[in-house]
Order: C-alpha cells, then structure tokens, then sequence
C-alpha cells in the first residue's frame, strides 16, 4: 500500500488560482482523471456532491474547477475561474446536484462526476483529500467497474477487442519502469480493464514512454 | 520516505545533514528526477509566492469578488511605517506576508498551496520576513521549502491537511508546525530543536475548527494565517531558547488526528457551525448566495 502523499511537491505546491487546494485545486484534478478516462469530446457532464463538497461548493469555486478539469484545464489555468462558461460555451451540458446523504465512499470531499456523449459515459467517484491531493475509489467505463487503491498515480489500460498479448507486454513495462503495489484485470463483455496502482509518481518521461508504446493507456 | 518526525531527526543527528538535504535526497529517490530539477521546480514555488506577496501589499491590496477581505495587508504595512507594532515589527511583517497571499488567494489569485491554498500564507509569511531579519539567501529560502515540505509529509500522511477532514488545526495549525521546523533550521537551530519548535506550533492550535463563513475561503481563513505565521515564530523562539514540549511531536501529530477525526461536521469546512453559524455569518452567506442555500 502506497502513502496517501508521497512527495514534498504534495505538501509545497500546486501552485494554482484559489481559494481552495481541496474544493479547487483538488476539483480540478478530479475533472481531469474523468476527462482523461473519457478520451473523447464530451456533451454531458453531471456532478454529485457529497458533504463539505455539497455544503461549499459555491464559495470554494468547485463549480468551475471541476468544469476546468472535464475540459482538460491544469490548477494554474488563468481560465479556471470561467470555466463553467466556457464549458457550456463548447456545448458541454455541465450541472451540479448537492446530494443530502452520507457520501458513499466516507469521505467528505467527494464528487461523482458522470460524464457522457451519443456513444458512451464514463463514471468516476473520487475525493479530495488536501493540498490539490485526490483519491479515485471508483470508475466505471462500459459497465465495467473499476475500484483503485485510491491515491495517484493509477495506470489503466482498455484492452479494446480482448488482445491480451498486449496486457502481458504492458504489465512487464510497467513492472519495469513504474513499480506497482496492486495489479487487477476485469473482464467486460467486450472490453478488458486492467488497473495498476504505482508506487511512486512517475516522470513525464515515464508517462509518454507507457502512452507512446500502448494504444487505450490512461496515466492517472 | 521518512514515515515519523523522530526518524528524520534521528537520520539529520546522525549524519550530520540538514532536514532539507534529507528531503531533497527522499525526493529524488521517490521521483526519479535529479536534484537539479527538483531543486528547479522548488525555486519556481518560491517565485510563486514571492509574486503573491508582492501583490496582496502593493498598491491599494487586492480584494475579493465579495469584498468581504482585502486590503488588509496595505493597512498593516502603512501601519508599520507610522507606529512600533506592540508585538514587535518582525512579527507584523510575517503576519502582513500572510495576509497578503491569503487575501490574494481569496481574489482567485495564483497561490502556491502550502500546504493548502487556505493556509498558503502561513509559510510565506514567516519565510520572507526570515529573509531579511536573517538576510537568507535564495538557496537558504528554497532549503527552508524543502525542511517544511518534508516534515509536512509526515503530518499529511499521519494526521491529513483537509479541512474537511481535520479541521483548521490541519491546515492552518500544520504550516505552523511546518514553518517553525524550518525557522529553526534557518536560524541554525539543531533537528531536535526542529521538532520541538513543531511540537509547540501544533500543541498550540490542536482543536482549532475549520468554519469558513458562506463556504468562502475568506473569513476567518485570512487572518488565520496570521496566526499561523505568529505562533510558529513563538514556537521557533521557544524552541531556540531551549524550552521542550513533552509530548514528542509524532504524538502530537497522532493526537492531531485523533482531535479532528472527534471533531463534528458542522465544523469540518462545511460552513455551517462556528463563526459561520453565527448571525452575522449567515447574514452574510444570505446576502451573497441568497437564502436557497
């Protein structure tokens, strides 16, 4: 099992626009995990929140932060804070719905993004646990249900059409240059998902490394 | 990665290294980046937050969409120039610091988060006017990021730096334990010391209720900070004098998280006890969101 926080970048940083590193920073980066799972252009976005998340959405500015990471924004974007616009300026369809109830994964910074268009939806639970920090507990892509350790970074391969040499050869890369601590494969009717927990952040160098060599990889 | 505060200081006693040599080396064998970018990326946060500060004093200050903070950091500044603050003018210069990143943090101002945006005056605000009360240069400042990063890592993992989760003692009260640890060391305090000085910052704010008024991250949050900077340069000083806490400080932590896991909701970032459950708090919620919310 990897730390929570495992660099001092987590605890100096991100720099970013406020006000919050959890509700803002943390929003962004929750987007950005269902924008990238996504991998294509979005119509419809929907965002349940849970808790302190549902209580001070507004003056936190999640709103926008989240609307910032589904269009692939980072925290320091000078767009960030019009983000909600801009979004529905694309033509993405983005609300936002304050759940009454406990949130399901027992923490209370936590949104359940639902992200969708004409051919698929992605459904990702995650939550913000300090300093720009998250946690991904759970995804859902074509019905296939995926629960991570958590903490980042996550690698997850779509193997489209069950072409299982390519895991293979994925999982000895991955062993080999990003270390992991949990490995699981799930099998869909169509497609297989395989998910790795790593160890340690990896380098950009690393990610485009694993992204360049296999098609339907996700770096979280 | 050094997993207690014990183990860190044990590691600098014995080999004689700084916190921030340690933590420099922790980061770049967990990252895999040479020392030079990590050193690189830790000079560009220190810009960031020089930028902050310089913003939030400058001119008139900054202010917030909703006025309620702002502005703030320029009163004290011109009140420094007029009078001898009671506490002192180093301390009104490390607390006007801190105010000025957090009212530009509250303007949606770029901020570094350290370790979150709304305790990211805290830090700031001790180390500049460290800077020139002990004329450190640029590599001491970027050592001092990487000492409070470092024993910042053991409270986020131990006790957590949410809000939501632990309270304003994880926020606020963990950069002050975080900035006393590297005022020490800057001040050539030893790594027992270190810990001392951060077992005092957090015995000093456990308990302290994260009540942000309209889920804003303005009142209290910005002085707050203020704060935060002021009791880490007690403890620091209390530290450097020799005075000791007691209780060591991974079970002031441990304590820490005990605190904040006991504490209710309605006083974890939710906006709704404390000062935000007051009348005045939620008139001003009301004016600002309407009364729906």
């Amino acid at each position: 099992m990897g730390a929570k926080f495992r660099s001092v970048f987590d605890i100096i940083g991100p720099t970013m626009i406020g006000p919050s590193s959890s509700h803002t920073a943390g929003a962004v980066a929750i987007g950005r995990a269902a924008y990238k799972l996504f991998n294509g252009p979005i119509k419809k976005v929907t965002v349940y929140y849970y808790e302190s998340f549902a209580k001070t959405h507004r003056g936190h500015g999640t709103d926008y932060a989240i609307a910032a990471g589904v269009q692939g924004f980072l925290p320091a974007d000078p767009r960030v804070p019009r983000a909600v616009e801009l979004a529905r300026q694309r033509g993405i369809d983005i609300r936002f719905v304050e759940e009454e109830g406990p949130s399901p994964i027992h923490h209370p910074n936590t949104a359940v993004l639902e992200v969708e268009n004409d051919q698929h939806v992605v459904e990702l639970t995650a939550c913000s646990i300090g300093g720009g920090s998250i946690e991904i507990r759970q995804f859902v892509i074509d019905n296939i249900t995926v629960q991570p350790a958590g903490p980042l970074p996550i690698i997850v391969y779509i193997d489209r059409g069950k072409q299982h040499p390519n895991a293979v050869e994925l999982t000895g890369v991955v062993e080999k240059i990003a270390p992991f601590y949990r490995k699981q494969s799930l099998k869909g009717p169509v497609n297989d998902i395989y998910e790795f927990d790593i160890k340690n952040y990896m380098s950009a160098a690393t990610i485009q490394q694993i992204e360049k060599q296999f098609k339907d990889v996700i770096c979280l | 990665m050094y997993d207690s505060i014990q183990e860190i200081v044990s590691a600098a006693t014995e080999s004689g290294n700084s916190i921030a040599e340690l933590i420099i080396e922790q980061e770049c064998r967990l990252s895999g980046k040479n020392r030079d970018e990590v050193w690189q990326r830790m000079a560009v946060n220190l810009q960031t937050m020089q930028a902050a500060v310089q913003r939030g004093e400058s001119g008139q200050g900054v202010f917030s969409q909703t006025h309620l903070t702002g502005g703030e950091a320029v009163k004290i500044k011109n009140y420094r120039t007029r009078r001898h603050p009671l506490s002192g003018d180093a301390m009104m210069a490390a607390v006007q610091g801190a105010i000025a990143t957090n009212e530009v943090n509250a303007a949606m101002g770029v901020v570094c988060a350290t370790p979150t945006a709304g305790s990211s005056g805290t830090l700031p605000g001790i180390l500049f006017m460290l800077k020139e009360r002990l004329a450190l240069t640029e590599e001491q400042m970027i050592n001092f990021l990487f000492t409070a990063g470092g024993v910042g890592l053991v409270i986020a993992n131990h006790a957590g730096i949410a809000g939501a989760t632990g309270g304003c003692q994880a926020e606020v009260g963990s950069a002050s334990a975080m900035g006393a640890a590297a005022a020490v060391e800057a001040a050539s305090g030893t790594p027992e010391q270190s810990a001392q000085a951060m077992s005092i910052a957090i015995s000093n704010l456990l308990g302290l209720v994260c009540d942000p008024i309209a889920g804003l991250v303005e009142i209290p949050c910005v002085k707050r900070n203020a704060i935060g900077a002021g009791n880490a340069l007690i403890a620091a000083d209390l530290a450097l004098a020799g005075c000791t806490s007691k209780i060591p400080t991974d079970e002031c932590i441990m304590a820490m998280d005990k605190v904040g896991r006991g504490l209710p909701a309605s006083l974890r970032e939710t906006g709704m006890g404390g000062l935000a459950g007051t009348p005045t708090g939620q008139a001003i919620k009301a004016r600002i969101f309407g009364n729906e919310v």
